[in-house]
């Protein structure tokens, strides 16, 4: 445990979360693999933003996602198809559809480009709504680094089991580096992992939040400061809002 | 998940009540103020997730709260990568997510499995 704060919080917070938010905004300041640096804290503004958009809020309302029409609103730093995939990824992501994916790829979005900004869009999804459960303010996007993306595209990736290439953990080699706490992964491990830099950034992120891989199946174990019961029920109450059937 | 914690902790739990928000069949300590503090969180009610937050801090102290909000965030990445992805869902939880349990926690209902 750590007295150190976030921000002005009185609360005591564990420090391994303080860290994990730490190196999860040092990543997104940093150059990516298919997204500079710039490029990827555009991307977490305009996640922000979408929680003010107008167009989504009309989506969000509509029985067809797909039939309200306009424009975002957007802070103007990415293109109308980034645009897009960004506010609808924050907004109303339990009614995104493979039609629409492959209609952001056909706007110009490349895959890797796609899977870089969905790992930093919900990335700030997890540390802004930490920030706003716990009464705190958010924290201020960092300064973007210099320096050039990787363009790193896996060997093994391929598209077969999801609407965007994934390597499965049979076809990853040692220059992809790290990806799978096992070769039995579920496939949320292997979502993100066209850009196995971003499986690595999310999952550092997201392990301390919620459980590190070896726990996820442990049920008769907490290392939380609330019981597994406790932690699933959040869980399961926060997919059924999203509609996440996963 | 939510099913084999309980069982391992000798609870009973209605899926379908977890699904849709009532706490009356979730036989979880303070479970009325963690679906309270989860719903508030996603709707981002401020008022209301400040209300939430403090009768969960009473009820689980500085701990309990943080990872009730570590988790509660977590959740929010998740379903993102995930619907974002379109990855199959017939091998979440493990592959212990059968049909019945799917039906009775009310995922059948859901956007994506309804437009297929």
């Amino acid at each position: 445990m750590s007295a150190i704060s976030f921000g002005a919080s009185d609360l005591t917070i564990r420090s391994d979360l303080i860290d994990a938010h730490e190196s999860a905004w040092r990543a997104i300041a940093g150059p990516g693999t298919w997204l500079t640096g710039e490029r990827r804290v555009a991307v977490a503004a305009e996640a922000r933003r979408a929680l003010d958009c107008a167009l989504c809020a009309r989506i969000a309302a509509a029985l067809s996602p797909y039939a309200a029409q306009g424009a975002h609103d957007s802070l103007g730093r990415l293109s109308g198809a980034e645009v897009d995939l960004v506010h609808r990824v924050v907004r109303d992501p339990g009614r995104l559809t493979e039609a629409w994916a492959n209609s952001v790829l056909a706007r110009g979005v490349a895959d890797g480009e796609y899977i870089e900004m969905v790992g930093v869009v919900a990335m700030v999804m997890i540390m802004d709504t930490c920030m706003r459960a716990l009464g705190l303010p958010l924290r201020e996007l960092p300064a973007p680094l210099a320096g050039e993306p990787t363009r790193y595209r896996p060997a093994g990736a391929k598209k077969q089991a999801a609407w965007l290439p994934l390597t499965e953990p049979e076809d990853t080699n040692a220059a992809d580096g790290p990806m799978y706490p096992s070769p039995k992964a579920g496939y949320i491990y292997r979502a993100l992992s066209l850009v196995p830099q971003s499986v690595r950034d999310y999952w550092a992120l997201a392990c301390a939040h919620y459980l590190p891989p070896q726990y996820v199946y442990k049920f008769d174990t907490s290392i939380r400061a609330i019981s597994r019961s406790q932690t699933e029920i959040l869980a399961a109450r926060v997919s059924a809002m999203h509609q996440c059937v996963y | 998940m939510l099913r084999e914690s309980m069982q391992i902790e000798g609870r009973q739990v209605h899926l379908g009540h977890v699904t849709h928000g009532d706490h009356q069949g979730v036989a979880v300590p303070h479970a009325a103020e963690l679906l309270e503090f989860a719903e508030a969180v996603v709707v981002r009610d401020a008022p209301r997730t400040a209300a939430a937050r403090g009768k969960l801090h009473a009820a689980l102290g500085d701990a309990g709260l943080v990872d009730a909000a570590a988790i509660t965030a977590a959740f929010h990445g998740f379903v993102r990568v995930a619907d974002a992805t379109g990855i199959p869902y017939a091998t979440a939880a493990g592959g212990q997510d059968r049909p019945e349990i799917r039906e009775a926690a009310g995922v059948n209902d859901f956007y994506r499995v309804r437009g297929e």
